[in-house]
Order: C-alpha cells, then sequence, then structure tokens
C-alpha cells in the first residue's frame, strides 16, 4: 500500500464516517465517529508530512489527533452524560430522507470538485471531493437536526472538511493561524457546551426549535 | 474425450472440491465468531470444534415433522443447502478463478443465494405456524431491502474490472495491483453492514437466541429437527463464510494463487485463512459492540448500506 492509497482510504474513511453520522441517532455513537473522522484527519496530516517531508504538519497532525479526538469528544461525552439525554429523537428529515440528500450532496461536491485546476489527477481530485461533500453534508446535518450536541457535531464535520483540503492540497496554513483555529475551535465547543446545558436547564430538552418559542 | 468434455469434467471436479472444502470449513468459522464473541464477555465459550459436534448430533436424530406439512416443507432445506453449495462454485477462494465461472458471474451467485432464501421462507410458511410465518416475513423484508444493496457493491467492483465474473475481478484486481479508489471504502462499508443482516448477526438478528419478539432467521426453523435442522444450519454457516469470502475477493485478493502450485496454495491457504480471520474479528466486535435494533430501525440501517453502495457507484464515473 503507497501513500497515496492511504491518503484514499483515510479520505473516503471520513466521507464514510459522514454518513453514518447522518444514519446515526445515538449521540455517543455520533461522538465515537466523529472522533474516527478527526483521528483520519490526523493520519492523513501525518502521511503528508512524511510523504513530502513537510514537517510542520506532524503538529497539525498532533493538535487535530489530540484536541478532536480525544479532548473534544470526550468533553461532549460528559455534556451528554450530566444531561441524561442520549438519543436524537426525532429530526426535521427521517434518516432515509437525509441520507438520501447526502448522497445527491455527495454527487454534487464530487462533480464540482472536478472544476478545481488542483483537482486533476490522483489523491488530490479524491481530497477535493471528499471535503467538499463532508462540507455540504456538514451544512446539512445542521440544518436538519434539531439536538445542539449533533449541530455541534455538524460545525465540527465542516471544521474537519474544512482542515482536509488546506492540509491536503494547499501548501498549508502558517503554524499560527493553525494554533488559532485549534483554540477557536476549542472555545467555540466549550461555549457551545455551556449554551447547551442552559437550553437543557431552562428547556428540559435539547432540541433548539423550541428556542423559538416565546415563552411567558 | 474432447478437450472441450475434459474442461467441463475438470471444472466440476474443482468445484466439487472446493465446495467440500468450504463445507467443512464453515462449522469452524461459526464456532470461531462464538467463541470470541464468548471471550469478549469474560466467558469460556465453546470449543473450536463444538459445530461439527452439533451437526453430527443433530444428523443421528430421527426427524420429526408435523402432520400438516407438505412436500414444500421437506423440500425447503434441501435446496437451501444446495443453492448454498452450488454458490460456493462461483466464488474464487484460494485460486484467483472460480471453478464454475463459465456459468456465470455476480448476479447468478445473488440469485442462487435467492433462490435458497425464497426455499427456505416458503417452506416455513408451510406449516402453517406462526412463528414461521413471522419468520419469513421478517426475512424477506430485509432480504428486498438489501439485495439491491449488495448487487449496487458488487457492481461498483465489477465497474472497476469490466467484467462481472468474479474470477475474472479478482484476475483483474491481482494484475494490475490493488489501486484505491473512494469508491472501493464506501462499497466495503455498505458490504459489510450487508454481510451482517444477511447472515443474521447482531445490529439485525441475534444468533443466539430464540425470543418470540425479535427472532428472525431462527422463527423459520422452528418446526424443523434432526437431518432437516442441520441441512439449514450447515448451508447458514457455509453463506456466511462465502460472505467474508466474497468480501475478500473483492477488496483484498492480494495472496490468491494464480496457478495450482502446492506453494502457491499453501500460501493462498494461509492468506484466505488470515483476511477470513480478520474480518470474524470485525464481525465479532460489531456484534459484541453494539444492541440489536429494534425491526422497524433495520430498514433503517440498511438504506444507509444502500446508500453507499449506490454512493460508490456514483463516484466511479465522476
Amino acid at each position: 500500500m503507497t501513500s497515496h492509497d492511504l491518503l484514499i482510504l483515510c479520505a473516503a474513511g471520513m466521507l464514510v464516517s459522514g454518513y453514518l453520522i447522518v444514519g446515526q441517532k445515538r449521540l455517543f455513537t455520533t461522538i465515537r465517529l466523529f472522533a474516527l473522522q478527526s483521528l483520519l484527519l490526523g493520519i492523513v496530516a501525518a502521511t503528508i508530512a512524511v510523504t513530502q517531508s513537510r514537517h510542520e504538519l506532524f503538529v497539525t497532525a498532533g493538535i487535530t489527533i489530540a484536541m478532536k479526538s480525544i479532548l473534544i469528544p470526550w468533553f461532549l461525552m460528559r455534556l451528554i452524560d450530566r444531561i441524561g439525554i442520549h438519543r436524537e429523537i426525532e429530526p426535521f428529515l427521517n434518516v432515509p430522507v437525509s441520507l438520501l440528500v447526502c448522497l445527491g450532496l455527495t454527487v454534487v461536491g464530487y462533480r464540482v470538485s472536478t472544476g478545481f485546476p488542483e483537482a486533476v489527477g490522483g489523491a488530490r481530485h479524491h481530497l477535493i471531493g471528499v471535503a467538499l461533500s463532508m462540507l455540504l453534508i456538514g451544512m446539512f446535518l445542521m440544518v436538519t437536526r434539531k439536538k445542539a450536541i449533533t449541530q455541534i457535531l455538524a460545525l465540527l464535520t465542516v471544521e474537519n472538511a474544512v482542515f482536509l483540503v488546506a492540509v491536503g492540497v494547499t501548501p498549508g496554513m502558517p503554524l499560527v493561524v493553525e494554533l488559532g483555529i485549534a483554540f477557536d475551535v476549542i472555545v467555540a465547543v466549550l461555549v457551545l457546551g455551556i449554551m447547551v446545558q442552559r437550553i437543557v436547564d431552562r428547556f428540559d430538552s435539547m432540541d433548539v426549535s423550541r428556542l423559538s418559542q416565546l415563552k411567558g | 474425450m474432447t478437450p472441450v468434455l475434459s474442461d467441463a469434467l475438470r471444472a466440476f471436479g474443482l468445484a466439487a472440491l472446493q465446495a467440500v472444502f468450504l463445507l467443512a470449513m464453515a462449522p469452524l468459522l461459526k464456532t470461531l465468531i462464538k467463541m470470541m464473541k464468548a471471550r469478549l464477555q469474560n466467558r469460556q465459550g465453546p470449543p473450536l470444534l463444538q459445530g461439527y459436534y452439533d451437526l453430527a448430533k443433530l444428523l443421528r436424530k430421527e426427524t420429526v415433522r408435523s402432520e400438516t406439512a407438505s412436500w414444500v416443507f421437506v423440500a425447503g432445506p434441501r435446496v437451501y443447502f444446495a443453492a448454498a453449495v452450488s454458490a460456493t462454485t462461483l466464488v474464487p477462494v484460494l485460486i484467483s478463478a472460480a471453478p464454475l465461472e463459465a456459468a456465470g458471474g455476480v448476479l447468478l451467485l445473488v440469485g442462487t443465494l435467492a433462490l435458497g432464501r425464497f426455499a427456505l421462507a416458503t417452506a416455513a410458511l408451510d406449516t402453517g405456524s406462526p412463528f414461521g410465518g413471522m419468520g419469513s416475513s421478517r426475512d424477506m423484508t430485509i432480504a428486498a431491502l438489501a439485495e439491491p444493496a449488495l448487487m449496487l457493491g458488487l457492481f461498483t467492483s465489477g465497474l472497476a474490472a469490466g467484467t462481472l465474473n468474479l474470477g475474472a475481478l479478482a484476475r483483474s484486481a491481482l494484475q494490475h495491483g490493488v489501486t484505491f479508489h473512494p469508491s472501493d471504502v464506501l462499497a466495503f462499508a455498505g458490504l459489510f453492514i450487508i454481510v451482517l443482516a444477511e447472515t443474521g448477526r447482531v445490529p439485525v438478528d441475534n444468533p443466539a437466541t430464540h425470543l418470540e419478539l425479535t427472532m428472525i432467521h431462527e422463527a423459520m426453523l422452528l418446526e424443523y429437527s434432526g437431518p432437516d435442522l442441520a441441512l439449514v444450519e450447515w448451508a447458514s454457516a457455509v453463506k456466511e463464510l462465502l460472505y467474508l469470502t466474497l468480501l475478500v475477493d473483492l477488496f483484498m485478493p492480494v495472496g490468491m494463487a494464480t496457478s495450482a502450485e502446492p506453494v502457491a496454495l499453501l500460501m493462498a491457504l494461509v492468506a484466505w485463512a488470515g483476511k477470513v480471520f480478520v474480518l470474524a474479528i470485525a464481525v465479532t466486535i460489531t456484534e459484541s459492540m453494539n444492541a440489536k435494533l429494534r425491526l422497524f430501525r433495520v430498514p433503517e440501517l440498511v438504506s444507509i448500506s444502500l446508500g453507499l453502495a449506490f454512493l460508490a457507484l456514483t463516484i466511479r464515473f465522476l
């Protein structure tokens, strides 16, 4: 197996885990799947670091794995444990329909990716295709799910997609920017976590659609 | 003897050998998964040969049939067994050629397995026992969803190689080396779920219980006893081994023998056993980590795999 194959394997694995997140209702499993997705992203970064000898990417890989596949999932699981809500009961769209929509989104993402001049040939085409598809799936997940936790995961999926392009296709970001983004993400998750707890305290539910109701 | 005739004879000889080989290995796989599952739960588990003991025991017992049962009930297990055995001859196992690949490829394989399923489902309906009917209805519901996904997954690999013949598929993968494409990963994920569904593994069905409310495959076998039951159990085990071998053939054919030399065959045997073992571990872990889904949630799971398989097929064109 060459590094090229490993890249494609990991990227496709990220897409598959994105799909399974859409198809899952148990929040613990979705969080684990997100952790897996981030781990695969870390492996992509490490592989590129080795093959193109861009050693600064090792830092990216390390940050990604430490934060997104260990720290954030741990935090979210603790949050769920404390709140005691374990399932996405009724999303706005049911699972088979969501999957169908995601299918269409992936096709769109892949089709669009062929238009990029960077996307000619080999792994890059697939990296851009997978990233665009995940971006669309993440956005779709954000608007169709009611639970605040799933929306956080959707945001993080979008983040992963952007990172995949940044790492795999562009010459890379300066380390300062990367650290900034990393801390941004973790602060965002913390703030959102606190928000979720507030929502639950107030409404006894994680359902964000209740936020639109006026309460006297 | 004309060359055509001798070729045909050799193909049938090889087919018989391969069928016997898979029939002999199948109970071992079943017990192996049972044992690994038990170990994960801190239990001792059955000895590795338990599958053979069970079959031997069942074959020695007498057959008890319901008075209302017709010939359909008698034919069911036999057709099911025959279908499973003939399906084994269509899949390359150790050599990168299926013994009877001239007869047909992917479509024939899926059709043969469907014939067996149909025979068992009608036989379960035949006695008029409510459980049998329930089991067949459930099995057919799942099969109707799983079969298209299985076909799409197989077509994805076929599209890459330009053939639907399983032997030719494996040969082209060996010749060109395994070139990775994201659709392979998607198709593998889809097919793995299908294998779980088709072999009655945990998220879909629980092979370890006879609970009335949940059982699917077991509900169809309730009326069977003795050698009839042994046939069905054996055929199910063969089907499971066959599905795992199919996954191995399609997605990781490395190590398969290209000629019938003894050394190459031995290497292929080791490689095949290793790969099937890895898949068996994956099945065991999925089975141990997940709870059985409610019956009405199963279509959701299968639709995930249908989606993955369809996507895999689409991405090939982009």
